[in-house]
């Protein structure tokens, strides 16, 4: 009887779950019921550990970040101008393979010194958004192609059999649908940018608390200051560090929320 | 698709223009690619000349006498990105496991919504927690209390100087944990309900499925997702270098202080001019070629894995999704 049940299921099921059926047979012959279920228990509350282990550093940082930070708010209130100018090369560049993704931030923001601040003998804001800009390409182009991908073939091709030009084809159809991903995956790049201080190390310089509107010359930016007060030794400097965090960190979280809200939004809107 | 049918005939021509753009896009982002090694290595030359191959095997790094080799760097930097690996990815697949196959829907989706807001988290909050909280903590209590550990202890000679090796491990950990965690979830999530249903079907307990099913049938999504740990894991400067304390000799103990490649660069950067400059972007192009090494080797691994699978199973198993990549 299990030699039918087994081509059956191989019919129906992947290979992976006749696989997993084997090895069941397998072990159950080998132990007892209640064997399992103890085996089973204790796996099953390691990962309810390891999800704790997880989950403690991270509340913690949090806590931390917003309990210390919303008491330095008050301090920090009238140094903290927001003040980052950013580049954004987003849209135009959309059908190129992911080759850059994995290249540290630290090696764009040098690539960026090189380029612009060398030859223009001063640091500047303008260098630091176009490293901001080929930091995010890469994220944007990965997950847009991503995005795009998730729009059904079937669409693509009707349009196609239509006689429809391509470019028709790519803006009515594969656009509109991938949409909430090219949403969602260009606000999460610019989530991501924001809190970028490697790249500004080379580039913006960073050290004013003033705030600085000429993007020719250096310029202040949060998580350059987040650097800077965080090493002081004194605890009231150590606090504007703290806010600063609080305010970066409800930025970019804001940013992730509205980025998922809309996508959500567009995908009921789509369907 | 409404629109895609069209009250105009229907045309071939006009697709030129369409093309260009592609191209347009698709030369210039080539070019930004290019143009960033060609600068570094441009900015690297006189030091790399200066220092020939020693620039990478030799351990001493003393801008000073201008004498420049990132070899400690090179191996502080390996053994945090390995401890941290080490630490993070058996509790982010636990995690993964936890929140995809254990927990009920109610409490697993806030979590697991929680967790990928928290990839998001910006490095430098993680380095100035690490260095303001955790390095105080570490000083006091966890130094010495890991060197009592039975085996481990060996690892952790020397006075608990709160910044280190140590330390800096288990600051990217904490940062490159959630990326594992939401890949590898959303790698469980696409697995086939049917394939857990066979395996519960045979009697097999919760974690028998898990073992047999759901961990095989994610496999691709985990090992990416590693990948990209390992990535970033690498290329951290910042946070790294608020924690890591600094040390340029062989570390002996994972208590010691040490200098990542990463810290290196933003602890030389500034005040650094002429060749030192320059051996501060050599090392910026040494961090590069790891990353790059990291990646093609990863993609490469996982890509001849997913064909040798379809293959194999005439399906392709666990796509990434694009969010939580990002």
């Amino acid at each position: 009887m299990s030699g039918t049940l087994a081509t059956t299921a191989s019919g129906i099921l992947s290979p992976e779950a006749v696989a997993a059926r084997r090895d069941v047979v397998r072990q159950s012959s080998r132990q007892t019921l209640a064997r399992r279920r103890l085996h089973g228990k204790v796996i099953q509350a390691a990962c309810g550990v390891a999800l704790l282990i997880a989950l403690v550093p991270v509340v913690t940082l949090l806590a931390y970040t917003v309990s210390r930070g919303i008491g330095g708010l008050s301090v920090a209130f009238f140094t903290l101008f927001l003040m980052e100018r950013r580049g954004k090369l987003a849209a135009t560049v959309r059908f190129v393979a992911d080759v850059m993704t994995g290249i540290p931030s630290i090696a764009i923001g040098a690539f960026a010194y090189a380029l612009i601040v060398v030859p223009s003998h001063s640091a500047s804001g303008i260098s630091g958004s176009f490293a901001l800009a080929v930091l995010m390409l890469p994220i944007i182009i990965r997950a847009n192609e991503v995005a795009m991908r998730t729009v059904p073939a079937d669409l693509i091709d009707a349009g196609v059999a239509l006689g429809v030009r391509r470019s028709r084809v790519m803006r009515s159809v594969v656009l509109r649908g991938a949409l909430p991903g090219i949403v969602t995956g260009n606000l999460l790049a610019v989530a991501r940018a924001v809190g970028e201080t490697a790249p500004l190390i080379f580039t913006v310089l960073g050290g004013t608390l003033l705030m600085a509107t000429n993007p020719l010359h250096p310029m202040a930016a949060m998580p350059l200051t987040i650097l800077n007060d965080g090493t002081q030794p004194q605890s009231s400097v150590q606090t504007i560090a703290w806010a600063t965090a609080f305010v970066l960190l409800a930025f970019v979280l804001v940013l992730s929320i509205v980025g998922r809200a809309v996508a959500n939004r567009l995908t009921r809107h789509a369907r | 698709v409404d629109e895609a049918r069209g009250r105009r005939p229907l045309r071939r021509g006009g697709g030129h223009l369409y093309a260009g753009i592609r191209w347009t896009g698709a030369l210039a982002f080539a070019a930004v690619a290019i143009a960033l090694v060609v600068a570094l290595v441009w900015q690297a030359a006189p030091a790399l000349n200066h220092s020939g191959l020693g620039f990478i095997f030799d351990g001493t790094w003393s801008p000073d006498q201008d004498k420049f080799g990132a070899g400690i760097f090179i191996i502080d930097t390996l053994i945090t990105v390995g401890l941290a690996l080490l630490i993070a990815v058996p509790i982010g697949i636990g995690t993964a496991v936890a929140l995809s196959e254990l927990l009920p829907r109610r409490l697993a989706a806030p979590l697991s919504a929680c967790i990928d807001l928290l990839a998001a988290v910006p490095s430098i909050v993680v380095g100035l927690w690490g260095l303001l909280v955790l390095v105080p903590l570490f000083q006091r209590h966890v130094g010495g209390f890991m060197a009592k550990v039975p085996l481990l202890g060996h690892f952790f000679g020397g006075p608990s100087l709160g910044t280190g090796l140590f330390i800096a491990s288990v600051v990217l950990a904490v940062m490159i944990l959630p990326t594992i965690v939401s890949l590898t979830r959303t790698a469980f999530n696409a697995v086939p309900i049917v394939d857990r249903e066979a395996a519960l079907a045979l009697g097999g307990t919760r974690w028998q499925v898990v073992r047999r099913a759901v961990i095989p049938g994610g496999r691709t999504g985990i090992e990416a997702a590693v990948t990209l740990a390992m990535g970033r894991a690498l290329g951290e400067a910042i946070a790294v270098s608020l924690v890591v304390g600094g040390g340029v000799t062989l570390p002996h103990s994972l208590l010691a202080n040490g200098t990542t490649l990463g810290s290196a660069i933003v602890n030389d950067f500034s005040g650094a001019a002429g060749i030192q400059r320059s051996a501060v972007i050599g090392l910026v192009l040494v961090l590069f070629a790891f990353t790059a090494v990291a990646n093609i080797g990863g993609q490469y691994f996982l890509r001849r894995r997913a064909t040798a699978h379809t293959r194999r199973r005439f399906r392709q198993s666990a796509p990434v999704s694009a969010g939580a990549a990002a």
